[in-house]
């Protein structure tokens, strides 16, 4: 055996490899832990509606916007109680009535590693105004221009007041400038600045998404994975949620609360949404014209019963038109149930067996035939005769169209936390044409008035206009939704959202 | 013979253009306007307008006819309006889903219906018989909708053992496919019956035993063999049947196939989708019809055709 001598200047192959292991070893464990408390394990959500596209400024879907919040950001976001926050801008102020500008976020990179600047946010507000495909495009075509100042400042002009603009871009995740150059192909894999990454996707059915390790946001996302399938039947989604297929699901019925609630393992969270349940009038026709017949219907309807009996506690009563927590809302005298004094009105005005038809889309909202049913028997009370007409939803917008109904089951989720865009379309003349046929000179100019950046002159125009459509009971508020969310006890984090968004990036799986 | 099949081809083909016509006009004739589905309530009405006009709904009825039957002679059937994405791919992607799920409740129902059938018919008066019957009856009254779900909250909530739902493995395939199947296996099962007890009865069936036949030899050779045409002409409708109505399924199961697919694509006036789907399936239900035709003159020496 021949013998070794270990030199002292040189070190072994051994001796080599276990120093430089140990340095490895010690110099990654602030790392490692990091890591490990960083992000693990993955999620699945369950969502009722649909996601048609991956394209922030195609779709007005509540889901859809839900999904690709996790992959692109915009440049504001907002909480849960309608404050809204910096994401990808900073800042943003109102340069004077008609200009905005946004200060951008710097150090923010897109999932392939190009650098999100002003060009993106030039990009992406120029090709949802210019191209009238669309789905989005109507609601940009006020903005006359978009211009760079300087790589980290944008200033977006307007040709009227455009006060609810920032409201409006929570919805708008923001593109790189190189999807201009071939969108079909940009929208099969996209890219954005989200907390997550695109994996996979088959139309209308789920969605992968892996995290993004070089996120802006430090120690977000918190899980490896999210997955979002599409589920429209609500027995199949709670179904999975209690067998431990998926760890969220939205749009939950009253009904299937105690199921729920009695599932190990789960458990129901609930949060009075910023929808409202109204009934809509075509108010450019007899007899619903006159509005003392309104006035009437409107006393004749019982909501505390509807609230309490049919949704089982889950509805709130409505104040104003405007939600709690949004710009305008306001107290406003409640809507009393007095079937006495509708009775008396009736007489007065000579109704005497009057019958109105209600247009209902079939299925779309929760529980609205059988309030329906019960609103009809409260009306028969009173001597006004509803007939009920639950027709496919095509048809039923299209007699709305038309014109051809009295009273319309309808409803409205004011997205985005920002009341301008319900009064601009149901309560201008332009807007109503096609639906409610309202027409009040005095209210169409305070929203105009109403549309500029300034808060303070927001609220005192809304709170007028409001007074006045709350007087001429312009519609019947029913109620405000609740948003019923099932959830596995797995999840830490998760926060219930008056806006119907599922958003998973600081939500961690245990 | 080259005749007659020349002359049914010849009859598919007109035939899948009368339902290409047919489609066409009934979408465009019916009440509901593509872009207002597409866009929010929320959306003014020059929105609305103008995106009917980019989806090309503002021409006559005959020019866009024209347009349609150039662009799918070049393979093209349009863009979907929902998806934005050719009707022709999104269609496509669901073709797995929906085959797997066809194939597979169409072996059950051919396995489970026609030994269920054979068995009773065999054993008939006995109660065998009738506990096949009262099988066959239940498959054919239970309602789709509840059979499923009932089978979601047994197999996949309460013991675990199968996935609730979504298309994911063969696991995932064993719900949907006993659920779809329920109905045409009891159609099916029934239909054999009486079939096989007609031809039970037949003198040459008699004269199979005389001649010491094995009773197996007899029923499967012999009388299964010519009992076959009903059962088959049925099994051939029911592929059809599956292949379009297997919506409720697809819905309880969000079974990613074409039926669910097609359904909302009706409700959200997505004309080109709609359309792609129904010539496809049309063509798909003309062809096996053309093939089970031509079985028959294979089957039953019987049978000829001028």
């Amino acid at each position: 055996m021949r013998e070794q001598h270990s030199r002292p200047d040189h070190l072994g192959r051994r001796d080599f490899l276990a120093v430089t292991g140990t340095a490895l070893a010690l110099a990654s464990a602030p790392a490692l832990a990091a890591g490990q408390a960083k992000r693990s394990g993955e999620i699945a959500a369950g969502l009722s509606e649909r996601m048609l596209t991956l394209d922030p400024a195609n779709h007005y879907s509540i889901s859809t916007t839900s999904v690709l919040r996790h992959l692109f950001d915009p440049l504001v976001d907002v909480t849960n109680d309608s404050k809204f926050v910096p994401a990808l801008a900073e800042t943003w102020r109102p340069v004077n009535n008609t200009t905005w500008r946004f200060t951008l976020r710097k150090g923010v990179t897109f999932h392939d590693g190009t650098p999100f600047n002003a060009d993106s946010v030039v990009f992406t507000l120029r090709r949802v105004q210019g191209n009238a495909k669309l789905i989005k495009s109507f609601v940009y075509q006020d903005i006359e221009s978009v211009e760079k100042d300087g790589d980290y400042g944008v200033v977006v002009t307007s040709k009227r007041p455009f006060g609810s603009l920032p409201a409006h871009l929570t919805m708008l995740g923001m593109l790189p400038a190189s999807a201009g150059k071939n969108e079909e192909a940009f929208f099969q894999k996209p890219i954005g600045t989200g907390p997550f990454r695109f994996a996979s996707w088959t139309h209308g059915d789920q969605i992968a998404m892996t995290a993004n390790p070089t996120y802006w946001k430090p120690g977000i996302p918190k899980v490896e994975k999210v997955t979002f399938r599409f589920i429209p039947e609500l027995s199949t989604r709670t179904a999975a949620l209690r067998a431990g297929e998926l760890q969220v699901i939205d749009r939950v019925t009253p009904d299937l609360v105690e199921t729920l609630k009695g599932t190990r393992g789960v458990k129901v969270l609930d949060v009075p949404a910023i929808e409202a349940q109204r009934w809509i009038f075509q108010l450019g026709k007899e007899p619903v014209k006159d509005q003392r017949l309104r006035q009437a219907i409107s006393l004749a309807i019982d909501r505390g019963v509807i609230i309490k009996e049919l949704l089982r506690g889950y509805g709130r009563p409505v104040d104003s038109p405007v939600p709690p927590g949004l710009i305008g809302h306001m107290t406003l005298p409640p809507k009393v149930y007095d079937p006495e004094k509708a009775r008396q009105i009736l007489k007065q005005a000579g109704y005497a067996n009057v019958s109105v038809d209600i247009v209902l889309m079939k299925d779309f909202y929760p529980k609205q035939l059988e309030i329906t049913q019960a609103v009809a028997a409260m009306l028969g009370d009173v001597g006004i005769k509803l007939n009920i007409k639950n027709l496919e939803i095509a048809s039923a917008r299209e007699q709305r169209t038309a014109g051809t109904y009295d009273l319309f089951f309808s409803g409205w989720a004011h997205m985005p936390h920002d009341p301008d865009w319900y009064f601009g379309q149901w309560f201008t003349k332009a807007g109503s044409e096609k639906l409610t046929r309202y027409a009040n000179p005095r209210v169409e100019q305070l929203i105009a008035e109403g549309r500029v950046p300034d808060a303070k002159v927001r609220q005192a125009k809304y709170e007028e206009l409001e007074r006045i459509v709350w007087d001429e009971d312009a519609e019947i508020w029913l109620y405000y939704t609740v948003a019923i969310y099932g959830v596995s006890d797995r999840l830490r984090n998760f926060e219930a959202r008056r806006d119907y968004y599922v958003l998973l990036s600081d939500v961690s799986i245990v | 013979m080259k005749t007659y099949i020349l002359r049914r081809v010849a009859q598919s083909a007109l035939t899948l253009l009368g339902v290409s016509v047919l489609v066409f006009v009934i979408l465009r004739v019916l009440p509901g306007d593509p872009a207002r589905m597409l866009l929010p309530d929320g959306a003014p009405e020059s929105a609305v307008a103008e995106l009917n006009r980019q989806l090309g709904l503002r021409e006559p009825l005959i020019v866009q006819y024209g347009l349609f039957l150039r662009s799918v002679a070049r393979g093209d059937f349009g863009q979907s309006f929902q998806y934005r994405a050719p009707a022709l791919r999104v269609v496509v992607e669901r073709l797995p889903a929906t085959v797997q799920l066809t194939v597979a409740a169409m072996l059950v129902t051919i396995a489970a219906g026609v030994s269920l059938g054979i068995g009773t018919a065999v054993r008939r008066g006995t109660r065998y018989d009738v506990a096949g019957t009262i099988l066959a009856v239940l498959g054919q009254s239970l309602p789709n909708f509840w059979l499923g779900i009932m089978l979601i909250l047994l197999f996949g909530v309460a013991l675990r053992w199968l996935p609730t739902s979504g298309f994911a493995g063969w696991t995932s395939l064993v719900l949907p496919a006993v659920t779809l199947a329920a109905f045409p296996t009891a159609l099916v099962a029934r239909l054999t019956r009486s079939s096989m007890l007609e031809i039970l009865n037949r003198d040459y069936i008699r004269t199979g035993r005389a001649k010491g036949l094995a009773e197996r030899s007899v029923v499967l050779r012999h009388a299964l063999r010519n009992a076959a045409i009903p059962v088959l002409t049925v099994i051939g409708l029911q592929i059809g049947a599956l292949l379009g109505g297997a919506v409720i399924t697809e819905s309880v199961f969000a079974w990613p196939g074409m039926g669910k697919l097609i359904v909302d694509a009706i409700f959200f006036r997505d004309f080109p989708v709609v359309q792609t789907v129904l010539i496809l399936s049309a063509t798909v239900f003309v062809a096996i019809n053309l093939l089970v035709d031509l079985l028959y003159t294979v089957i039953d020496p019987r049978i000829r055709y001028s």
